[in-house]
């Protein structure tokens, strides 16, 4: 009895474990994402501060690509919202996520708890 | 858990701090580079060394001075004067100066925490939730309350009549000679119950030593008696290896441990005069009043129990004789144990101080408590204080074997009015809390002490050495044989 409550114990834990890490995962890449974010946002703004004499260029690999001004300011925009969207993905996967790991921790502990029961019989037992 | 707290703060204060400088250097880096931008325009191509890899430079030319191309983030680069490129660079400073600015406010907040923190911490020093509160007695002999003894008995009924237990009023002394005792608790009845019982014993070798007045063994040694009368007596009276008797107080928590210290000096509130065992250490000062007790001194008198003037004599008294330590705060009338009471409750008779049977039934006029306080208050009622804490014992020694044989006689005595107090109705009013009109009278005890200071002042300027003997007798003595 107590060595199926430990098994039991032990796959819950692992599933545990793997969800922590999806769950940090997320987290990182949610941060990459706001750097992101802050980064578009200066590009804007220092794109406002050209005018069109100046030639834009958009790194693609190794080639400068010649890019229109306002090419660009649209450019820049699409990505700013796309990378809004992401961030709010990610928020929500986050949140499940999270959701999730405190159910199996609940779990976890009840297992946890059965098992020392039963550890206490067997001990009692014996 | 406060030290998680504190290294959770000095951590982020790290980050803090480090991020800062980080930013500093980028700040700075910039405005070298707008520098080089004001410069960069002013020739047309400059002779320089071109890096050739990681090990070589090579002469070259810097051409199109004034051609930027800027990389303006996230893959995309811009064809730009050198001013553009300033106006540029100005534009990311500004974000740059934001960050550092809300670096810097969120590391000052943290840094208060911390402090905060480490302050708690310092206040609660390493024991964690332990403080050393203390009370600095500036008067030692003050109104004590009763101790609180352990009762070993806590069946027994203690005795409600001596208000061994002074409450400490939260009146002025008016410099009436009432005094009230309050009830006290039944466990702190016990509690003094011991404490008087090893002053009595005490007290047997202190009569022979000491030459004060015994206002105070009266009162004690009475209350002694009536104590062990009261059967119960096995109470364990804690700390009172002390000479001092002291009316019992009220509810004081007056510490057990307090040997050595004086309980009775103690105040209401729970001061504690034992020192700290190196805690952080909070000093309190409380500022109650000594209440007042008033002690039935047979004419219908009671006799207040001025803290301040127990205070004071105590202080005088501690100044006569090095000797006392937690004084009564009575003045001269130490009750420490029932005996004392007896002693101090002292009929006169004639000008002798007789040990009344019973100091819970009102005295005869003539053996008022405060007559008696003339008594025994003939002696020098600054001896008397200082002797109260050594009490009655001392008071009886200094007296001689007049005090001893009063002693003495006060213990069968003691014994008896005790038990007969005990079973006596009594009639008087005891008096709790609640200060009683003096117009009533009540049986109470009144340390000797306390009656009329003024009254045995003038005792005690008058006849002092005669009279001391008969005076130690107390009071309560005179009026106890007196009621006999």
């Amino acid at each position: 009895m107590a060595e199926a409550i430990h098994k039991k114990l032990q796959s819950e834990l692992e599933k545990y474990q793997q969800l922590q890490k999806d769950v940090s995962k997320s987290m990182s890449l949610r941060q990459k994402l706001e750097a992101q974010l802050t980064e578009n946002n200066i590009v804007k703004e220092e794109l406002a501060l050209l005018d069109c004499q100046n030639t834009v260029y958009k790194l693609i690999g190794p080639v400068l690509v010649k890019q229109d001004l306002d090419e660009a300011k649209a450019t820049v925009s699409k990505r700013l919202e796309y990378i809004n969207g992401e961030i709010q993905r990610y928020e929500t996967l986050l949140k499940e996520m999270e959701r999730k790991s405190e159910q199996h921790r609940e779990v976890l502990s009840s297992l946890q708890q059965e098992y020392q029961r039963a550890q206490g019989q067997a001990v009692g037992k014996v | 858990m406060l030290l998680d707290m504190l290294y959770i703060v000095l951590l982020v204060v790290k980050d803090c701090r480090s991020q800062i400088e980080h930013w500093k250097k980028v700040e700075n880096d910039y405005e070298s580079l707008q520098d080089r931008l004001r410069t960069l325009p002013d020739k047309l191509s400059y002779d320089i060394m071109v890096p050739f890899g990681p090990l070589a430079f090579m002469p070259g030319k810097l051409v199109h001075t004034n051609e930027l191309t800027v990389l303006l983030g996230d893959n995309w680069f811009a064809k730009c004067s050198a001013k553009q490129a300033d106006a540029l660079v100005e534009h990311r400073k500004k974000h740059v100066k934001n960050t550092l600015d809300d670096l810097q406010k969120v590391m000052k907040n943290f840094q208060n925490r911390a402090d905060f923190t480490d302050d708690l911490e310092k206040l609660t020093g390493d024991t964690g939730d332990f403080a050393d509160i203390r009370e600095e007695v500036i008067n030692e002999e003050e109104v004590t309350k009763g101790k609180p003894r352990l009762a070993l008995k806590p069946n027994s009924k203690p005795k409600q009549e001596y208000l061994l237990e002074l409450e400490e009023d939260k009146e002025k002394k008016e410099g009436d000679e009432e005094r009230t005792t309050g009830v006290l608790s039944e466990e702190e009845l016990w509690a003094r119950l011991d404490e008087l019982e090893r002053q009595e014993e005490l007290q047997d070798e202190r009569y022979r030593l000491d030459s004060t007045d015994t206002n105070g063994e009266d009162t004690t040694s009475s209350s002694e008696e009536e104590k062990e009368a009261d059967g119960g007596s096995d109470v364990q009276v804690n700390g009172h290896q002390k000479e001092n008797g002291w009316v019992p107080s009220s509810i004081t928590s007056q510490m057990n441990g307090t040997n050595g210290s004086h309980p009775e000096d103690e105040e209401e509130e729970d001061c504690n005069e034992e020192a700290g065992n190196g805690l952080p250490t909070i000093y309190f000062s409380h500022t109650a009043e000594f209440k007042k007790v008033r002690i039935n001194t047979g004419k219908n008198t009671t006799l207040k129990f001025s803290e301040r003037n127990e205070q004071k004599a105590q202080a005088k008294r501690k100044k006569k004789s090095g000797k006392s330590n937690g004084h009564s705060p009575h003045e001269s009338y130490k009750i420490t144990s029932p005996a004392d009471i007896y002693r101090v409750f002292v009929d006169l008779v004639n000008g002798e101080p007789i040990p009344r049977k019973s100091i819970l039934k009102s005295r005869s006029r003539e053996n008022s408590v405060c007559s008696d306080t003339s008594e025994s208050s003939t002696a020098d009622f600054e001896e008397r204080r200082a002797a109260f804490g050594r009490s009655w014992s001392h008071d009886d020694a200094t007296h001689s074997d007049t005090s001893d044989g009063i002693t003495e006689e006060e213990s069968p005595t003691g014994t008896s009015p005790r038990t007969n107090g005990r079973f006596e109705a009594f009639t008087g009013t005891v008096i709790e809390k609640d200060p009683l009109p003096c117009s009533i009278p009540h049986l109470t005890i009144a340390p000797p002490a306390l009656p009329t200071i003024p009254e045995r002042k003038l005792e005690e300027v008058g006849p002092e050495a005669p009279q001391e003997p008969p005076k130690r007798m107390s009071k309560f003595k005179a009026t106890r044989l007196h009621q006999k």
